[in-house]
């Protein structure tokens, strides 16, 4: 299986994956400005440069969020069907493999391939805050909740490749993630002020099926001490109920809960894999 | 116990978005004895292919059993004694020849010693030792089929499996096909090929199976196949209705291809001076006799056009 995972990750490479990371590069490159600007804009106090910084880890992170979800989906979609359709599968599949093997193994490498870039990412972020003021942890503190992200929807989009081409399957991957974010920022708070019911349900809903929310405040609740003061404070009216709706608390069974998701959908992927026709 | 052997063997595939479904292979009965090279011919659209790809486990019978050397198709077991080239080869070709020999020597759990070894070894055998270094992507449609090759027979597998070999080879690739099968047999490997090739096929088979819209139509060892029926080309200075009386008291098939020559088919070799002697006596003047045992060729072309009668 150990094979496999390399020759994903070589294959991952070799896709230039790492034009993506150049983008990356320059979306962090590009956040290195922001402390300033914000100092400026603010009268130049030492407490604005702060908040830039604040911001500048909490942009960062959100970016490595975005761009490793991306890679995951990137690579995943294309790994089963597309595979099988150019015909490299069919010279892999009848060495002695068993095709669990072959569909784990795609699936940890590309992991490990999107570990890797998050690694490197945060690195090069935690090192341009480090230049700019003293070193920050909270990047790192967050990391392993970012990894979910790409985890969450790499893993989808394996399941859905096991049957369809990859424009399709990285298609309804990035539909799933629009429609959780539609959910989240637009249903939610729509939702709680005029205290639908139904709406509300559907979002609780929209969460069950794709939980990125779920990731969201597990990440947050990371990087909490970085909001700035207004920026997230609860709304002035409303009951407790609504409150409690529109930031629910972080629990660990979120945990457990995106833990089951990920092995539903690795099963899902299994199943169909294990039963289709390679040719 | 053979080295393969399906038992009532079918393959429907059943389009997703209606449409009719094809009968790709209707009860396939085959039995192929262990050490021998087996010729699997058939049309196109026979299903040779989807048979192999069930021998292979890659694709999942409707029906019917499949068994390789001993053991169910496609498992571990079954897969750890066989070597497949696939008909649409694709290789990772961002590897080079002897990397991509690697990964498959890694991926059939060869030791790294004997792996190193056999690399030479294969690359030696296909013609491809100069250009180990090349990446694949580099390589011409012929030296992806010999790779292929070598890659099917690289761990030594008591059964090889090649679909159309030789399809993408020029005349000298394929003699070097022929001699790497004939090595194989040496070796008391069992080879199960299926190409078009048919010339190919008869110098190095021992058994073939016609197949024709999913079913066999013919099985057996040349020799029982080819036997002994004879054709004929006469060449006269003309041809008279006398002669082609006479020619039809002996000969099971009597051809007049124009008024200068003749095709004659005997059942058996030894008939065929009497074919010449009786042209001489019907006052025929002989310009050109040509005997030929008949070819793996005309047998496959009668049998799949007496099928579809
Ligand atoms: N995935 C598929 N879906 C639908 N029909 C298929 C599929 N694969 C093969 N077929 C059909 O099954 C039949 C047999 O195909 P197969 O590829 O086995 O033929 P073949 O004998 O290998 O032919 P050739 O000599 O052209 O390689 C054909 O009619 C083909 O159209
Ligand atoms: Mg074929």
């Amino acid at each position: 299986m150990w094979t496999i995972v390399m020759l994903t990750m070589q294959e991952a490479m070799r896709r230039r994956a790492f034009l993506g990371t150049l983008i990356i590069l320059a979306a962090l490159y590009g956040l290195t400005f922001l402390p300033k600007a914000f100092q400026q804009a603010l009268g130049g106090s030492p407490k604005s440069f702060e908040l830039g910084v604040n911001l500048m880890i909490l942009f960062g992170v959100d970016i490595i969020k975005f761009f490793s979800s991306v890679l995951a989906i990137l690579l995943c979609a294309g790994a089963i069907t597309s595979e099988i359709e150019r015909g490299y599968l069919a010279a892999i599949l009848p060495r002695p493999l068993h095709r669990f093997e072959i569909f784990l193994g795609k699936w940890l490498g590309v992991m490990l391939f999107c570990v890797a870039n998050a690694l490197v990412w945060t690195t090069l972020l935690w090192v341009s805050v480090a230049l700019q003021t003293k070193p920050r942890a909270e990047m790192w503190h967050a990391l392993p909740y970012v990894l979910l992200y790409p985890m969450m929807y790499g893993t989808v989009a394996l399941a859905l490749s096991s049957f369809s081409s990859a424009p399709i399957a990285s298609m309804f991957t990035v539909a799933a993630g629009a429609f959780a974010y539609f959910a989240d920022h637009f249903l939610r708070p729509i939702a709680a002020f005029f205290d639908v019911k139904l709406l509300q349900q559907l979002v609780s809903l929209s969460e069950w099926v794709v939980p990125m929310a779920v990731l969201k405040r597990l990440v947050q609740a990371r990087v909490d001490t970085l909001v700035p003061p207004g920026m997230n404070d609860a709304p002035p009216v409303g009951s407790e109920v609504v409150l409690h709706f529109l930031n629910p608390p972080v629990h660990l069974l979120d945990l457990v809960y995106v833990g089951a998701y990920l092995l539903f959908w690795l099963l899902v992927g299994l199943f169909i894999f294990q039963r289709r026709d390679v040719q | 116990m053979w080295a393969i052997e399906t038992r009532g063997l079918r393959k429907v595939f059943r389009p997703l978005m209606g449409g009719n479904p094809v009968v790709a292979v209707d009860h396939l009965d085959l039995q192929v004895p262990v050490g021998t090279v087996f010729g699997f011919l058939g049309p196109n659209g026979a299903g040779k292919t989807t048979t192999i790809q069930m021998l292979i486990g890659n694709v999942y019978p409707t029906a019917g059993k499949a068994w390789v050397l001993g053991y169910p198709a496609g498992s571990i077991q079954a897969k750890k004694r066989l070597g497949f080239l696939p008909e649409k080869f694709q290789f990772h070709d961002f590897l080079t020849a002897e990397e991509l020999l690697r990964l498959h020597g890694r991926l059939a759990r060869m030791e790294p010693a004997t792996l190193n070894r056999r690399i030479d070894e294969v690359l030696e055998l296909v013609g491809l030792m100069e250009r180990r270094k090349s990446k694949i992507r580099e390589f011409s449609k012929g030296m992806q089929q010999r790779i292929g090759l070598a890659q099917a027979i690289l761990h030594d597998p008591e059964l090889v499996i090649l679909d159309e070999p030789t399809s993408a080879l020029d005349p000298l690739g394929r003699r070097r096909v022929r001699e790497v099968i004939q090595y194989l047999k040496q070796r008391g490997k069992t080879v199960f090929l299926n190409s078009h090739l048919l010339s190919e096929v008869e110098r190095s088979c021992d058994y073939v199976a016609i197949l024709n819209k999913g079913r066999i139509v013919k099985q057996g060892t040349l020799d029982e196949l080819l036997v002994n029926r004879s054709v004929v080309t006469i060449e006269l200075s003309q041809v008279t209705p006398t002669i082609r009386e006479a020619l039809g008291r002996i000969a099971q098939k009597v051809q007049p291809i124009d008024e200068r020559r003749i095709v004659v088919e005997v059942e058996q070799e030894r008939q065929v001076p009497e074919l010449a002697r009786a042209v001489i006596l019907a006052g025929g003047e002989l310009i050109s006799f040509q005997a030929q045992r008949e070819s793996l060729e005309d047998l496959f072309i009668q049998t799949i056009e007496g099928e579809s009668k």
